[in-house]
């Protein structure tokens, strides 16, 4: 701007010259003015400048930001199925159970339009509904209403495609067990909701539950799948009414397998009812029978009160206030322990009880997890029913299985303590390494001394007794046969038996111990119209070891002798009475009258 | 001052163009993003419906069938184990 003449009023600040381009001239404190509106604008200018290089400079942060940045939005927007229930597998790490997802097909009645239009194009893709219970459910008054749970991928797509307004989907999942009847009773079920209802899903309901949450049992889904097998064709065999199978790791106190028959489809909450629901082996009590010799004669062994060679008066049946003890193949003579336990004598083992002494017998059996309720990871479990007071009685028909009712988990985990080396091992369902002594799952009931004499005995009543069609060629097994007569009415049935089985192999270092129960079986034909132990389960017990002992990895002894007594532990054990006794006559005339 | 005017206005095109494309760039990476999560999940359910079938398919009585009727396979029984040392000492096998 140019300045002109001095200008000393304000009226003459303003000059327009004639020849000149018409300019405006700014003093005073108006030129004042103006420098600070300039100043103003320039910071603001600044400002704005400031606030776009800012925005400028935050904008190739976000385009040049780190890849660190990115992986972190994808891992946070990528969440897996959260609302997944954890798999149940077994030792190898097969799925026994497991959830899928599926779709369910719900309705807003009041926003169909075309009630009729929609129940015809929805029974023809969903055709387990009629149109009719389709029209009924949708022309109902609420506002909501399933119309079919658990669609496969085709039929949501289907649906989809009709575009029929007013029916949509809720993502759901569903329970599978893959392999159906193999392991019902020890898995359970979930309802509808996916809660679980019984057996390992209802124990572990809450665990899992908890999203990835994976349950492994001790179950080797092979050994279960043989079990169940065998003991189905058991059944229809012998037409019976059910019947119960556990193999128990005898070092371990794992549960290799558990059946119960009969037996539902965990995949069909319908087949779960009745008979069909009861878990025999945990949940049902029975009177074992003769399979208790075993216990008594360890527990006369292990009290340093009874020898084996010690002999008992067998001489005529026992009559004590109203009973009668009977053997049911009499010998009619003096007999020892182990002949006790060959010919299954019930005086014999009553005497041996009487002899040992009832408070002994209870102490014994209360260290062997008789008296109390099991402690299983299963909500079924029964109470064992035992006699109170215990009197002499008592006594005498618990030492051969009677009188005392006890489930068939907790007889398996006490035939594990004879053989094991005298460790009573609490069973379980879960995968655990091998317990060490001294552990809350393990104590000592029996000497190692004992446990080994009572390894013999079983092996003898294998080879040589009542048991002897659970022998394989190639192994050791050694067991003992109970058959029970069932009560009915407060009277023992003569007709109705509880025939069972319980073994151990190989005998000289037991791997598994097994029980084979068979509820109410009929003899037919081959059996010669028997339906005892020896005639029922043991060749059952034969059947499963001949099959799980090669897959396990355990080599058989091809020596010809190993069907026959192990001659050096009868000679070391001083049973060469047994021997005596062991006339081939003896032995045929067994077979006639059929294994007790 | 025009100089000034028109370098802002050209700096202000230039950052409005630079942000729309960048923000369309963030939009398509959004969708990319929930394209492959929604694969993922999808491809997680396909898995687990895969090792439910596999379980299934290998279940030991099923294989037990199959192995009977199109192989004509049967179990192992022990009298068919044998050692080495047993083998080479059968009469006409000579030990190597």
């Amino acid at each position: 701007m140019t300045e002109k003449a001095p200008l000393s009023t304000q009226a003459e600040s303003l000059v327009l010259s004639r020849d000149d381009t018409p300019r405006v001239h700014i003093e005073g404190t108006k030129k004042s003015a103006m420098e600070t509106g300039r100043n103003r604008l320039l910071v603001t200018g600044m400002v704005v400048f400031m606030a776009f290089a800012l925005v400028g400079g935050r904008l190739i942060a976000v385009v040049t930001s780190s890849p660190d940045t990115t992986k972190k939005t994808a891992r946070t927007t990528a969440k897996p199925n959260v609302a997944t229930r954890g798999e149940i597998v077994d030792r190898n790490g097969i799925i026994l159970a497991t959830s899928l997802p599926i779709a369910s097909l719900y309705a807003d009645p009041q926003e169909i339009l075309n009630v009729d239009e929609a129940a015809d194009k929805l029974s023809v893709i969903l055709p387990s509904l009629s149109r009719e219970e389709f029209r009924v459910k949708l022309s109902g008054k609420g506002r909501f209403v399933w119309l079919r749970r658990n669609l496969t991928p085709q039929q949501v797509y289907n649906i989809n495609a009709l575009g029929i307004p007013g029916i949509s989907f809720e993502d759901g999942e569903r329970r599978v067990f893959p392999h159906g009847r193999t392991a019902s009773h020890l898995l359970g079920m979930t309802d509808v909701d996916g809660k679980g209802i019984a057996g390992i899903e209802r124990y572990f309901d809450d665990a899992l539950r908890q999203a990835g949450h994976r349950v492994q049992l001790s179950i080797d889904l092979r050994i279960q799948a043989i079990l169940h097998q065998e003991l189905s064709a058991a059944v229809t065999r012998f037409e019976a009414l059910g019947a119960a199978g556990v193999i128990l790791d005898a070092q371990t106190g794992e549960v290799a397998a558990m059946v119960s028959l009969p037996d539902f489809n965990p995949n069909n909450v319908g087949t779960m009812q009745g008979e069909a629901a009861f878990n025999r082996v945990t949940k049902g009590v029975y009177e074992m029978g003769s399979t208790f010799k075993l216990l008594t004669a360890a527990m006369a062994l292990d009290s340093g009160k009874i020898k084996l060679e010690d002999r008992y008066d067998a001489t005529k049946p026992i009559r004590i206030a109203r009973f009668t003890i009977a053997d049911y193949h009499p010998k009619n003579r003096w007999l020892s322990v182990p002949e006790i336990l060959i010919y299954s004598s019930n005086i014999g083992s009553a005497k041996m009880a009487l002899h040992l002494g009832g408070k002994m017998q209870k102490a014994y059996l209360r260290k062997l997890g008789l008296l109390r309720q099991l402690s299983v990871e299963l909500p079924e479990v029964g109470t064992p029913l035992s006699p109170v007071p215990w009197r002499d009685i008592n006594t005498m028909t618990i030492s051969y299985g009677h009188g005392i009712a006890i489930t068939p988990m907790q007889m398996v985990a006490a035939i594990a303590t004879v053989v094991n080396g005298g460790y009573y091992l609490t069973p379980t369902l879960l995968k655990r390494d091998k317990p060490k002594p001294g552990g809350d799952v393990i104590q000592q009931v029996f000497s190692k001394k004992t446990s080994e004499k009572m390894r013999n005995l079983m092996r003898l009543v294998v080879a040589r007794g009542t048991g002897r069609k659970a022998a394989v060629p190639g192994y050791r097994v050694g067991g003992k046969t109970g058959t029970a007569e069932k009560q009915g009415n407060g009277v023992y049935r003569k007709k109705a038996l509880i025939s069972s089985f319980v073994a151990a192999f190989p005998i000289e270092a037991p791997r598994y111990v097994l029980l084979v129960l068979v509820d109410e079986p009929k003899g037919n034909k081959s059996t010669y119209y028997y339906a005892t132990g020896g005639w029922v389960a043991a060749p059952v017990i034969k059947k499963l070891v001949e099959r799980i002992a090669p897959m396990v990895g355990i080599q058989p002894i091809h020596d010809g002798v190993t069907d026959k007594p192990n001659k050096s532990n009868v000679k070391k054990q001083n049973t060469a009475p047994v021997k005596a006794a062991f006339a081939r006559k003896d032995v045929r005339a067994e077979e006639r009258n059929g294994a007790r | 001052m025009r100089q000034t005017t028109m370098l802002f206005i050209l700096i202000a095109g230039a950052l409005s163009l630079a942000l729309f494309s960048v923000k369309y760039h963030v939009q398509d990476l959004e969708d990319e993003l929930a394209n492959l999560n929604h694969s993922i999940k999808a491809e997680q359910q396909a898995i687990r419906v895969l090792k439910a079938e596999w379980s299934h398919l290998n279940n030991p009585e099923r294989l037990r069938g199959l192995a009977k009727r199109h192989l004509g396979l049967d179990a192992v029984m022990p009298t068919q184990m044998q050692t080495f040392k047993s083998v080479s000492e059968q009469k006409g096998v000579s030990t190597p």
